[in-house]
């Protein structure tokens, strides 16, 4: 459940986070050849899921919600969306 | 630096996991505003679906990397002005002041004490998201809910088919104050609303500035979470929100609109409008036109 994590100084307990990632029902999977790199799906993912890390735009799966809308809005769709197979 | 660089460099100031619906774009509006403010912020979110959600924190626990505050529904704006004057008397004005908030804090309960606060030009970022309705509660009617949709309390039924009533223009009423900054804008388009939060928080330091973006809710509206932008995106084509902004007493669209779809395509592109009659979309056509050429008119001027 909620990992207490003491990022800020100002709560007592540290930072209130939710394990989002058990609502996924399916899984976004960066097709690594199709992709241009241009960073539509870091700029519209609503929980910053899309990270940039050594030139590369990866998808990550702790908090992803599984909305889809980063496959929806690639312009090469790059990205699928499959279905969880039970657990992380 | 373009914006993709500066969102992919900038540090994400909200609780990674908060409870926000899958696609909802007040999840990303709210994130994108703290990531372009950084970490000089003080923010206010008032109850409201982000505020349920838990970037405020929960049980002694912290929602955010940086100070926020919870006000009430109603004294938002009035509330910022207080934290915004302390701020100033200790000599702090580089310190942003953001309130984030629904459509309900800001058109609804919250007017007075926004309108105020706008005519006192207090130096302060308000920022609207638009879901146009109670959607934490259970999507119950608001202000700027469009006419025709279903709410819980307009419900499709013989005696009325969703809501009677067009939506009041927050927006346009904003800017008719003497405020510093007013402008519209939608997550779909990226890169204006980043610039325009960006001009926003420059002009917060000298007045007051006002920003209203559309922010499309998947479980009231009715339609697939991925969709969350498509719609933002005809809202903007279709004339149903232009984008468009204000600034030294002069008005700018922003997003011109050459070729606008019809609002048809807009409508049926989500389960709450489905009862639309053909006249209805043909009243709804008509008011988006009017509100394109009013703001037409502003900006010619």
């Amino acid at each position: 459940m909620s990992k207490r994590v003491h990022i800020s100084p100002l709560a007592n307990e540290g930072m209130y986070i939710l394990d989002t990632a058990s609502w996924r029902t399916e899984r976004p999977v960066m097709n690594k050849e199709k992709c241009i790199e241009c960073g539509l799906c870091l700029t519209y993912c609503p929980v910053n899921a899309i990270i940039f890390d050594e030139n590369k735009y990866k998808i990550t799966y702790n908090y992803c919600k599984g909305c889809g809308i980063c496959a929806v809005e690639c312009p090469k769709k790059a990205i699928d969306m499959v279905p969880e197979g039970g657990g992380k | 630096m373009n914006y993709i660089e500066k969102l992919r460099t900038s540090e994400d100031m909200v609780t990674p996991g908060m409870s926000a619906c899958q696609g909802c774009c007040g999840e990303l509006v709210l994130r994108r505003i703290l990531q372009i403010s950084g970490k000089n912020t003080i923010v206010c979110v008032p109850p409201g679906c982000m505020s349920g959600a838990g970037v405020v924190g929960w049980d002694y626990q912290t929602g955010m990397k940086i100070p926020v505050h919870i006000p009430l529904l109603t004294n938002t704006a009035s509330f910022l002005s207080g934290v915004s004057q302390m701020y100033q008397r200790k000599g702090r004005g580089d310190v942003n002041m953001i309130a984030v908030a629904g459509d309900g804090a800001t058109a609804d309960g919250g007017f007075q004490s926004l309108s105020g606060a706008a005519e006192r030009n207090e130096k302060m970022l308000y920022v609207c998201y638009d879901n146009e309705g109670y959607m934490n509660t259970g999507f119950q009617r608001s202000s700027t809910t469009t006419k025709g949709s279903r709410t819980s309390t307009t419900p499709i039924g013989e005696a009325i088919n969703g809501k009677q009533q067009p939506s009041k223009y927050v927006a346009l009423i904003m800017s008719m104050h003497a405020l510093q900054y007013c402008a519209t804008a939608s997550p779909s388009h990226m890169q204006d609303m980043v610039a325009k939060v960006e001009r926003g928080l420059a002009e917060s330091k000298k007045g007051f500035a006002f920003i209203h973006v559309i922010a499309p809710c998947p479980t009231g509206w009715s339609f697939e979470p991925d969709m969350s932008i498509q719609i933002a995106k005809k809202a903007v084509a279709s004339n149903m929100f232009p984008l468009w902004e204000k600034y030294n007493g002069n008005y700018y669209i922003t997003v011109e609109n050459k070729k606008p779809i019809p609002v048809k395509e807009f409508l049926q592109s989500m389960g709450k409008y489905k009862s639309l009659t053909d006249d209805d979309i043909a009243q709804i056509q008509k008011e988006a036109d009017t509100k394109y050429e009013t703001l037409k008119k502003l900006a010619s001027e």
